[in-house]
């Protein structure tokens, strides 16, 4: 039965699912059991993306569907076993850059893959991803940039982190554009991914460290 | 200041599917299909898209290596400009838009949980200034070949040797307030889906093919939006 989600998530074949979800959750499977055949599938999904075989519309639409499936299991989940996010993420792009269809993207990613989201818009201030951070105690802030000029900003944003001495307890990710390595390391960032699923993994991985 | 106003966007599937990366050739999930189906029609039928273009022509006063000056004390700096078109004898400074109405409704799609529609309808954008950029080039192209004088295809800032700070003078000479284009603090075009560019006006003016600038392109590896040799038949 596990398999049988499993591969129908991974093939997006959204009928399949929902008709999966409705007879496992009628027999009286654990709806846990049923998120995690889900996560298994999303991290198929991500692999089949990172290898070129999926696009990002692909992507999407395995989070919609996703989507719907939490949205049909959660009812079932009683009060102990209900899911609790895996972890908050702090999103935003960064000041002088309003680009933002790819940060929604990696926002809704997060969002269907457990995290608890707090999106902060386009052209966000230093100071504004520090206030929310203090606020929600998320250990992780998530940079978006495309432009070069906001290399300096995610940047200025990660020495206003260390200001407020908050660098040690969150860890930053960085993503948009051209982004590599040699400007993770100007930036001060722990880490940086090439495309929204990276963004998932890398949370996942912060998340499991901690 | 020269306005065009009158043209019209049609955009066919493949030009959205390509910028999302995908072939046109593969197969199309009837979801996705169905998002992007919808998405076209939203976008043709609610107004979403209004394409206008602002240009204006400036005769060159000198040339170097550094760039252009202008008629008007107007410059442009980079090596561009002298590296492509030394021949050249004017500019034509252009800016396009199809205003900020498709840009809203894709934010209220996110919003509203509707990625998949969003996502399909800021593709439509993408691919409507690229027609309206052609389109607006080919009548600048027809007018001023009226008047005898030839020009080149489009060079846009942000190109190599066109730094993207070079924008901002490039505006200002196409008067792009007046369609209500402007830049941010960080030199990105507000409405964003806008595009500027600069022509040559000259004799024997060069034209190449989107393919040939995206060949030629830093980004040319894993730029979504890139041209690429047809590799079918």
């Amino acid at each position: 039965m596990g398999d049988d989600l499993v591969k129908a998530l991974v093939d997006l074949d959204e009928d399949k699912v929902r008709d999966v979800v409705k007879s496992r959750l009628e027999a009286g499977d654990d709806p846990l059991g049923i998120m995690d055949d889900a996560r298994k599938a999303m991290e198929v999904v991500g692999d089949r993306f990172a290898e070129g075989e999926y696009f990002i519309p692909e992507l999407v639409f395995a989070g919609e569907i996703l989507k719907d499936m939490t949205t049909a299991v959660k009812p079932y989940l009683n009060k102990a076993s209900e899911q609790k996010y895996m972890g908050k993420v702090v999103l935003g792009t960064v000041a002088g850059d309003i680009h933002d269809i790819g940060k929604d993207i990696v926002g809704f990613m997060l969002d269907v893959n457990g995290f608890e989201v707090h999106d902060l818009g386009v052209d966000v201030p230093p100071r504004k991803f520090v206030e929310k951070v203090q606020e929600t105690e998320s250990p992780i802030l998530a940079l978006s940039g495309f432009l070069t000029l906001a290399y300096d900003s995610m940047k200025e944003t990660v020495e206003a982190l260390a200001d407020a001495g908050l660098r040690d307890k969150v860890k930053v990710m960085i993503g948009g554009g051209q982004i590599s390595d040699e400007i993770r390391a100007y930036t001060g960032a722990d880490e940086f991914g090439k495309d929204a699923m990276a963004g998932v993994a890398l949370a996942k991985k912060f998340i499991a460290a901690e | 200041m020269p306005v065009i106003k009158d043209i019209s966007i049609e955009i066919g599937m493949e030009e959205v599917l390509r910028r999302e990366g995908i072939d046109a050739g593969k197969d199309m999930r009837p979801r996705i299909k169905e998002a992007l189906d919808e998405a076209l029609e939203e976008a043709g039928s609610s107004g979403l898209i209004e394409p206008v273009a602002a240009y204006e022509s400036y005769r060159s006063t000198g040339m170097s290596e550094a760039g252009v000056r202008l008629e008007g004390g107007g410059e442009i700096t980079g090596s561009l400009i002298p590296e492509v078109f030394p021949g050249a004898d004017g500019l034509v400074a252009m800016v396009c838009t199809i205003g900020q109405g498709l840009e809203d409704r894709v934010r209220e799609h996110f919003e509203n949980g509707e990625q998949m529609r969003g996502l399909m309808l800021d593709g439509i954008g993408s691919a409507a200034v690229d027609v309206l950029s052609i389109e607006a080039c080919h009548r600048v192209m027809q007018s001023l070949s009226a008047r005898g004088a030839a020009v080149s295809s489009p060079v846009n800032p942000g190109m190599p040797g066109l730094p993207l700070t070079e924008q901002a003078h490039i505006l200002e000479l196409a008067r792009a307030g007046e369609i209500g284009v402007s830049l941010t603090s960080g030199g990105m075009l507000v409405p964003r889906k806008s595009a500027s560019m600069v022509i040559g006006v000259g004799e024997n003016m060069p034209r190449w093919t989107q393919e040939q600038v995206c060949a030629k392109c830093f980004l040319r590896k894993n730029c979504l939006y890139r041209v690429r040799p047809a590799t079918r038949g």
